[in-house]
């Protein structure tokens, strides 16, 4: 813009000398007339050369040289023409200094005003009536890649190529209607690039109301249009994934129970986790989780026709024995990120599916209203796993039947041989007995060989018998929550399916067990599977299998197994576990009478007692240490 | 003419051959014993006994093997074979060789008796027939 009116000793030097030219034309010249008059030039020089005070020292220097020219040439009682002269002379110099004043002030707002228009980011630039460019900021040059040089005298939007959001008369007639006109324009810059722009418009015009010229400011948006351009876009691929993919999301309102968790945590409770878990609060948890959306593959996943159908709280979608949600709760309570398990849902059919689930909590608590669960179902995984343990078991029942079996042919051969001796020697004895001339000979060493065969088949059995005892269990340490959980697991899908909850219980500081790992899994399924098959026909109480593991002040390990069935008879306590004593329809009775001698051959004891309605197995187990044998 | 039938028993088991041959000796007849289907086959074309007794279960050679042996080599002596593991296959397959009887230990003195009597008469009408049919 224009710069400031400074300038340096020329216009001083020249000023001073017309000064002196003035005064001393003044005083010599013998022409009567105003030449003071000329000392206007002066202080028009210096209201251009000096500052405001400069030119008020330069009038007030311009007025004492009138006067005292005046004086010199006239004497101070000259009256008349001359005078009049002079004061004509003064007034002039006095007028031209005002208005000298008043234009430097009005130059100084309109630079400094012009200096605004320079300092802001915005691109600012004037067009005519003709839409001829006569300001160019230097933002617009920035912007642009034109300089105001370059710019000015060009048509605006010639040189811009300016792309209109709606048609140029209609922006021009409301521009013309209103003086103001906004909106988002597309232009070139001098690179050939396009740019997005915010635009506002202002109206100048004339003392007779004529458009005088549009002072036009765009900000740039492009980077804004594009972020903003990217987030419709990736919030169109996150509908587009959530709509499409094969896993279920659920999307889930958390943030009353975490207000909950906030007032426990302000409250002083310690172990917020724990508290969390807790049953009675998890209850309460369950109905405050919302279910706020669901995509299409949960709609397929849980049989149901439409969203609105599912809408609701997260109760409606656990069964009652659902053992994840706690745990999940837990999670969230001790800060964790993300949550992973598997658990089952209602479907709209009422079946129950079961899923893999991973839940991932917003790291900003604000957000806990969106919380995105993804679930796939595992059914076929399950089924397979299902049928896997079947045929598992199948197969180690085929082999403990074919181990029996080859085991009772070769008893039997072993103990028939001599039995077959004993016989036909006795058969031998009375056949020489009954002769017409009885053989006594040939009696005594055939009875003699039946005894010696008799013993034979005696040593076979006690070594038979013997053999059985020296097949000594395998000796590991084994961690026994551990292993109650992996038992656990393999009974999931039974549990579920007799809608059977488990609780398993450790107690603090537990030792670690020394057994064979398989064989003591196996009685802890036998037993569970006992429990979970008890109370099949249980109703109109909850169905609860609990595994509680406590140490002893023996020493000794203690699991208690504990149902809620219908419980045992007390004269069958003892029958249940001899071989062969079942309640089963296909029941081989071997489950028990082997529990119990496994569990004895491990040195522990296994028995049974009453529980309230129900019945409960207890099993002590030896610790592992030192020593223990 | 009268001769005592001379009867061979093949058993692994010392104790079941010495209290079989003591059942077939205090029955009337003579008895050989052999430890092994092997020791049979050596010595039997010599001794030319009138019956074989074989236990089934034995190592190197089984009863029935020794049995299907001696039909390939044309011999007609009647056989009676004893097993501790009876089964229908094996009942079947020694019916099929030939067997004059197939009976399970332990034996009892007049089971033992009455097919010792019936092998001894079926060896004989083979003898005869052999004789026949070689004239």
């Amino acid at each position: 813009m224009r710069p400031e009116i400074t300038t340096g000793a020329g216009p001083r030097v020249a000023a001073l000398a017309i000064a002196l030219a003035v005064f001393l034309f003044d005083v010599l010249s013998p022409i009567e007339g105003a030449v003071a008059v000329l000392y206007v030039v002066v202080v028009l020089i210096a209201a251009r050369a000096f500052s405001r005070r400069g030119v008020v020292l330069t009038a007030v220097g311009c007025l004492a040289l009138t006067a005292t020219a005046y004086l010199i040439s006239h004497g101070p009682n000259e009256t008349g023409a001359p005078l009049l002269r002079c004061l004509v002379s003064l007034a002039a110099t006095g007028i031209a200094t005002a208005l000298a004043l008043r234009h430097k002030a009005d130059a100084a707002i309109l630079a400094e005003q012009a200096r605004l228009l320079d300092l802001t980011h915005d691109a600012v630039f004037v067009r005519d009536a003709r839409e001829v460019i006569t300001f160019w900021n230097p933002a617009a040059e920035a912007l642009y890649g034109w300089s105001a040089a370059e710019a000015v005298g060009c048509v605006a939007h010639d040189l811009l190529r300016t792309r209109f959001p709606a048609e140029k008369g209609a922006i021009l007639a409301e521009l013309h209607r209103t003086g103001r006109w906004e909106g988002t324009l597309v232009q070139h810059v001098s690179t050939g690039g396009t740019i997005t722009l915010e635009s506002r418009w202002a109206l100048q015009r004339d003392a007779a109301g004529a458009p005088l010229a549009v002072l036009e400011t765009n900000t740039d948006v492009t980077e804004r249009e594009r972020t903003h351009a990217r987030l419709v876009a990736s919030e169109r691929r996150y509908r587009s994934i959530f709509d499409n993919t094969q896993v279920s999301i659920l999307q889930q309102d958390w943030s009353a129970v975490q207000a909950e968790l906030d007032r426990l945590r302000a409250d002083g409770v310690a172990d917020l986790a724990a508290r969390a878990a807790d049953p009675a609060f998890a209850a309460r948890a369950r109905r405050r989780v919302a279910l706020v959306d669901v995509n299409a593959a949960t709609l397929r996943m849980l049989r149901a026709t439409d969203r609105e159908s599912l809408i609701g709280p997260l109760a409606d979608l656990l069964p009652e024995t659902d053992q994840s949600f706690p745990k999940a709760l837990a999670a969230l309570a001790s800060g964790a990120r993300t949550f992973e398990g598997e658990a089952q849902m209602r479907a709209r059919d009422g079946t129950l599916v079961p899923v893999l689930f991973g839940i991932r909590f917003p790291a900003d608590p604000a957000e806990l209203d969106a919380v995105l669960v993804h679930a796939l179902d595992i059914t076929d995984r399950k089924a397979a796993e299902a049928a896997q343990l079947t045929l598992q078991a199948d197969l180690a029942h085929a082999a403990r039947v074919a181990t029996m079996g080859e085991l009772t042919a070769t008893m039997a051969h072993e103990i028939n041989q001599p039995l077959a001796a004993v016989v036909t020697n006795g058969e031998a004895a009375l056949r020489w007995l009954k002769r017409p001339v009885p053989d006594l000979g040939e009696v005594t060493d055939a009875l003699g060989r039946a005894v010696a065969n008799g013993k034979r088949a005696a040593e076979i059995v006690a070594r038979i018998r013997g053999f059985l005892k020296k097949a000594p269990p395998r000796r590991e340490s084994l961690d026994l929550p551990e292993m109650i959980a992996e038992a656990a697991q393999l009974l999931d899908r039974e549990l579920a399916r007799q809608a059977v909850s488990l609780v398993t219980e450790a107690g603090p500081d537990l030792p670690r067990v020394r057994g064979d790992r398989v064989q003591l899994q196996q009685v802890v399924v036998n037993l569970m599977v006992n429990g979970i098959q008890a109370m099949a026909a249980t109703s109109g109480r909850a169905r609860v299998l609990t595994l509680r593991s406590t140490w002893q002040d023996d020493g000794q390990v203690r699991v208690d197994v504990t149902d809620t069935g219908d419980g045992i008879a007390p004269e069958a306590r003892e029958r249940i576990f001899q071989p062969f004593y079942t309640t089963k329809a296909d029941g081989m009775g071997m489950g028990l009478a082997i529990c119990r001698s496994t569990v004895e051959a491990h040195g522990g004891r296994l028995w049974i007692s009453e529980a309230g309605p129900g019945a409960a197995f207890h099993m002590l187990l030896p610790v592992d240490g030192e020593d223990v044998p | 003419m009268f001769r005592t039938p001379t009867i061979a028993i093949v058993d692994d088991d010392e104790a079941v051959r010495t209290a079989t041959a003591s059942l077939v000796r205090s029955l009337g007849y003579a008895a050989q014993t052999y430890a092994c289907a092997q020791d049979f086959l050596r010595a039997a074309p010599a001794t030319s006994p009138d019956c074989l007794i074989t236990d089934v279960q034995m190592p190197g050679m089984t009863g029935i093997e020794l049995q299907e042996r001696l039909r390939q080599e044309g011999r007609t002596l009647p056989v009676i074979v004893v097993t501790a593991f009876a089964s229908d296959a094996l009942h079947r397959r020694a019916l099929a060789s030939g067997a004059c009887a197939f009976l399970e230990k332990p034996v009892g003195g007049d089971l033992m008796e009455h097919s010792l009597q019936v092998a001894l008469a079926e060896g004989g009408r083979r003898q005869g027939a052999a004789v026949t049919g070689g004239a």
